[in-house]
């Protein structure tokens, strides 16, 4: 399809931009428009665009500007917020959860010794039990892997939790910013 | 309060990236003489455009809060025409999401008299003689032709506006425009009379 427009459109164009249509426009040129299909659309149009902007601008109901920059502060330190808060609160979650499910787990796996510990217990006459070097010999008979002691696995296991915790966070904070990237791309789309 | 005090370095700094800092670009002032002379123009073409005075008002205010909370808001080193033609460009998205929309009407459902006689007070001679055309025609057409003839954009300028291409808008516009000169050719002469 061909779009039949004239030459002569960006001379009306800025005349009537400048408010000199007709009376500021050559004979020629006012001439031309009237045998001109596409300059006479041309003016028709631009002018009845004209004349409504200018009607409307007058009529506009303006806010204060400092109204709408305090909502934008207002928007932007809530968004802030819950763009820290969300991965935190995503963290604390998983680290709990993941705490509970491996005490449950070391709880199940240890139930065996423990119950022979108590068996040893009951079979205790004294409370001597209760002296840090009965602690020790607890230790060593409960281990979870050869070669090590209880005293090694439980830092072990909170440090997992605490890390578990801190690659939550990370991720979860990267997936926020990705939306919110995502969102602002959408808004200047 | 200041949340910047608050927040750890590493934070801010990523709220910074993000845009959350965007008055580094433009202060307060400076959005106040922004605003100014750009609220005008915006109101007028969402008006126009939307057919509806109270939806302008609530568009033209949400287009100002997320100009300012964008990342990408021109500064004014890069001049204000580039934040006006972004503003519009958010507007602009902004009205299209709102008539996309299920519970807003159809723009092709709208009434003639909603564009022409919804509110008596702002009812013009010129809106009197182009709303019942605007009326007929679609939202991106109308958006284009309000763009073009109004504002005096550029294909190039309309194109970033839209975010149609650059080839399209030139081609739409011819259809458009013919469009409109036709529904105006055929208002009642009285109507061209007080226009």
């Amino acid at each position: 399809m061909t779009h039949p427009f004239c030459s002569q459109e960006k001379e009306i164009r800025r005349l009537i931009d400048a408010g000199a249509w007709p009376q500021g426009s050559m004979p020629e040129l006012q001439a031309h428009a009237k045998s001109c299909r596409s300059c006479a659309e041309l003016i028709r149009v631009r002018q009845a665009f004209r004349d409504a902007r200018s009607e409307a601008v007058r009529q506009a109901r303006l806010q204060s500007p400092g109204l709408l920059w305090w909502r934008a502060q207002l928007r932007r330190r809530n968004e802030a917020v819950a763009r820290i808060g969300r991965p935190l609160l995503g963290a604390q979650v998983f680290a709990l959860v993941a705490t509970l499910a491996i005490v449950a787990g070391l709880s199940i796996f240890q139930a065996k010794e423990g119950f022979q510990w108590l068996a040893g217990l009951a079979e205790s006459s004294s409370l001597h039990w209760l002296h840090w070097k009965s602690l020790e010999s607890l230790s060593s008979v409960v281990p979870v892997i050869p070669g090590t002691s209880i005293s090694l696995l439980v830092p072990a296991v909170l440090m997992l939790g605490l890390l578990s915790g801190v690659i939550v966070y990370l991720v979860l904070d990267d997936l926020d910013n990705l939306d919110d990237a995502d969102r602002q791309r959408h808004d200047s789309r | 309060m200041n949340w910047e005090h608050i927040l750890p370095k590493q934070w801010m700094g990523e709220a910074q990236r993000d845009g959350i800092a965007a008055d580094v670009t433009m202060d307060n002032d400076a959005f106040a003489a922004f605003y100014e002379r750009s609220a005008r123009p915006l109101w007028a073409y969402l008006a126009r455009v939307s057919g509806d005075a109270a939806l302008a008002d609530d568009l033209m205010q949400e287009s100002f809060v997320r100009f300012l909370c964008a990342a990408q808001t021109p500064s004014l080193a890069e001049g204000e025409v580039a934040s006006r033609r972004y503003l519009f460009r958010i507007a602009t998205n902004l009205m299209r999401d709102h008539w996309r929309r299920p519970n807003a009407a159809s723009i092709e459902e709208v009434p003639e008299e909603f564009f022409t006689a919804r509110d008596d007070s702002a009812q013009s001679d010129s809106q009197a003689w182009l709303g019942p055309a605007m009326a007929r025609m679609t939202l991106r057409e109308r958006q284009l032709l309000w763009l073009a003839h109004a504002e005096g954009y550029s294909h190039r300028e309309i194109a970033e506006v839209t975010g149609l291409g650059s080839a399209s808008i030139r081609l739409l516009l011819f259809r458009a425009r013919r469009k409109i000169a036709a529904l105006l050719r055929e208002q009642p002469a009285v109507m061209r009379g007080q226009a």
